[in-house]
């Protein structure tokens, strides 16, 4: 057998693993999964709004956040601007003065990260509520969320982010997206793995997020970061599959590719910076930095093997043409004769799994009951563009092109 | 009581690998079930051929020692024994393409380029024997090619299919492994004088390397 061979064979033996993983904790908690804590105390929270050139949104962000249920003694809104360049500082002050809740922080352009560090310094709040300017908390959200901090050991509770845009096909996939995103998250909860607190809408206790020193300024996913921080030490991380948040997403390829490098980069700086911690703190260093770590060397690593059997199909084909003025004629083209293999049973068996794994995912979120052909388009499709932009950050990795993202 | 619990919630990844494991044994039980059976496969035919070849081998003999007018029955026999030959020697070719679990396809195909060298050596018999009544093409190719090469392979062995697709039994083609590592093999790449691979040698006298369309290779018949 080819040494090669033994590298297809970790790299399905890894994904068969995992997607087994999932179906498992699916089957195994399925009914618990909108499930949400008992609320026994109601915390002061204070909501965290960064804002850079957010005129179009703030407005109707922070009405949601007024609007959420929550009694108004016990809520404070901070609006940071981080140096805008349009009308956002001028929306906030108008709100401010309308709303005695609401505080403005105005400061000069310096990232996400410490506008939030900023905001954190004055909130008085239990619990810091981090809220993106262009996203929408439900109602009951907050509520669903906050009865986790009962437990001494929740630094952090997250919500399941839903797309408000559904205007073209790539919001459309990325509906189908954000709910095994979300999905997949939430079954990693049930085994103390929450390993990202998104951006539209998480919850942090106040006390442990000001001993690890706050959000990492030179991170430039902050949440990812901020996450792995909490957990490295020794605090959990949660989920709360009913809270929900809608925020609108990248509408062009280019915005989407632009929002998943930094996702990318984000999640390669957190793992460079957390490696350490591997095989060493319990979940954390025996699944969470594991589990990234795989999905960045299983993407990378099936596109390059991907190329390679493409090379080796049909490479030798093509480059016969230049032997002969009418090589077309003595092509053997595509052989649909094929042989059993070991490679190919993996192959088709991983491919069955991933799409019953999509298929429970869906079903399972604000997708629903979707077609076999929308899963296959998702998989065959929309999945595959996953490779352009991880491509992309190591590439800005290597070359230490990051400081368009810092600001 | 805690503990129970945490130790419980954690068990999920010890039945997900075990659950892999099974995955993974059973694809490799299916690989070399179809690998055996495949092996099995060109054995129970080798065996078959192995006759065949002796038979067309004392047949020869025969010839040589008794009725120079039986050319006709000798030749038609030579030529069904090297289609089935050719024919179960693309199965192999294509079985080999597939990753294998052993190196038992190997050894079978080295019994096969044996036995097509044992035709081969009939044929060149046979020809002088019987006036040269067809013509013999050897195509010597590498087992281990790079891109070039398999490039030229792939489309010298579609170019030979069509030569003895359009000469019919004028022609006994022989592909065989030049590089495959067996004594007789080597013995005749030194003895035509043959220096790399792919090359077809027609009627033991005429050595062709690279490209050659199917009109020019045709040229060289008799």
């Amino acid at each position: 057998m080819d040494g090669i061979n033994y590298v297809y064979f970790f790299m399905f033996f890894m994904g068969i693993f995992l997607v087994n993983l999932f179906i498992i904790l699916h089957k195994k908690n399925q009914y618990r999964l909108f499930d949400s804590p008992k609320v026994t105390k109601i915390y002061s929270v204070s909501f965290l709004v960064p804002a850079y050139n957010e005129e179009g949104n703030l407005e109707n962000t922070v009405k949601a956040i007024i609007d959420i249920d929550y009694p108004e003694n016990k809520k404070e809104i901070i609006i940071i601007n981080d140096g805008s360049k349009d009308s956002t500082l001028k929306i906030a002050k108008k709100l401010e003065k309308k709303h005695s809740n609401i505080i403005v922080l105005d400061k000069k352009n310096s990232g996400k990260a410490d506008s939030l560090n900023k905001g954190i310094e004055i909130a008085k709040g239990e619990l810091l509520a981090v809220v993106d300017a262009d996203s929408y908390p439900k109602r009951d959200a907050l509520m669903k969320m906050i009865g986790h901090f009962d437990d001494n050991k929740t630094g952090a509770v997250t919500s399941r982010v839903l797309v408000k845009n559904k205007t073209n096909l790539l919001c459309r996939y990325q509906i189908l997206d954000y709910s095994i995103i979300a999905w997949t998250r939430k079954l990693l909860d049930f085994v103390d793995s929450v390993y990202v607190t998104n951006g539209p809408l998480s919850v942090y206790r106040t006390d442990y997020v000001r001993k690890i020193g706050g959000f990492d300024p030179k991170n430039v996913t902050e949440d990812i970061e901020i996450t792995w921080h909490l957990l490295s030490k020794g605090y959990q991380t949660r989920m709360s599959y009913s809270a929900i948040v809608h925020t609108n997403v990248p509408t062009s390829l280019k915005e989407w590719i632009k929002q998943r490098v930094r996702w990318n980069l984000g999640g390669i700086q957190t793992l460079v910076k957390y490696w350490r911690d591997m095989f060493k703190k319990r979940a954390f260093g025996f699944f969470v930095v594991p589990y990234v770590a795989l999905s960045f060397i299983l993407a990378v690593l099936g596109f390059i093997l991907l190329l390679r059997y493409l090379w080796i199909k049909g490479a030798s084909k093509v480059y016969s043409l230049f032997f002969v003025q009418n090589g077309f004629k003595y092509l053997k083209y595509i052989n649909l004769d094929i042989s059993f293999t070991v490679l190919l049973f993996f192959g088709i068996t991983f491919f069955i799994l991933a799409i019953v794994h999509y298929k429970m995912g869906f079903k399972s979120s604000e997708a629903g009951n979707k077609s076999i052909l929308n899963i296959l388009s998702y998989t065959l499709i929309y999945r595959p563009l996953y490779i352009i932009p991880l491509l992309l950050s190591f590439y800005k990795m290597l070359t230490g092109d990051i400081r368009w993202y810092t600001k | 009581m805690v503990h129970q619990i945490e130790k419980r919630k954690f068990l999920v990844f010890l039945e997900s690998f075990t659950l892999t494991v099974l995955i993974f044994l059973l694809g490799i039980f299916l690989g070399l079930f179809f690998e055996m059976y495949r092996v099995q496969s060109i054995s129970d035919n080798y065996a078959n051929y192995e006759i065949q070849s002796l038979d067309l081998k004392l047949q020869n003999y025969y010839y040589q020692i008794m009725d120079k007018n039986s050319c006709e029955s000798a030749i038609e026999q030579n030529f069904i024994f090297a289609d089935d030959l050719y024919k179960d020697g693309l199965r192999i070719e294509k079985y080999e393409e597939a990753e294998q679990l052993t190196k038992n396809i190997i050894t079978e195909k080295k019994r096969y380029v044996l036995l097509k060298t044992e035709l081969w050596l009939n044929s060149i018999i046979l020809k002088e024997k019987c006036g040269n009544p067809f013509n013999t093409v050897v195509y010597f190719y590498s087992n281990n090619p790079d891109l070039t090469t398999d490039a030229q392979q792939d489309i010298i062995s579609n170019i030979l299919g069509e030569v003895k697709k359009n000469a019919g039994d004028k022609v006994v083609l022989l592909p065989i492994a030049g590089d495959i590592g067996l004594g007789i093999v080597d013995l005749q790449v030194r003895n035509y004088d043959i220096n790399s691979f792919p090359a077809v040698l027609i009627n033991e006298n005429e050595v062709l390397y690279g490209v050659h369309d199917a009109d020019e290779i045709s040229g060289y018949l008799n």
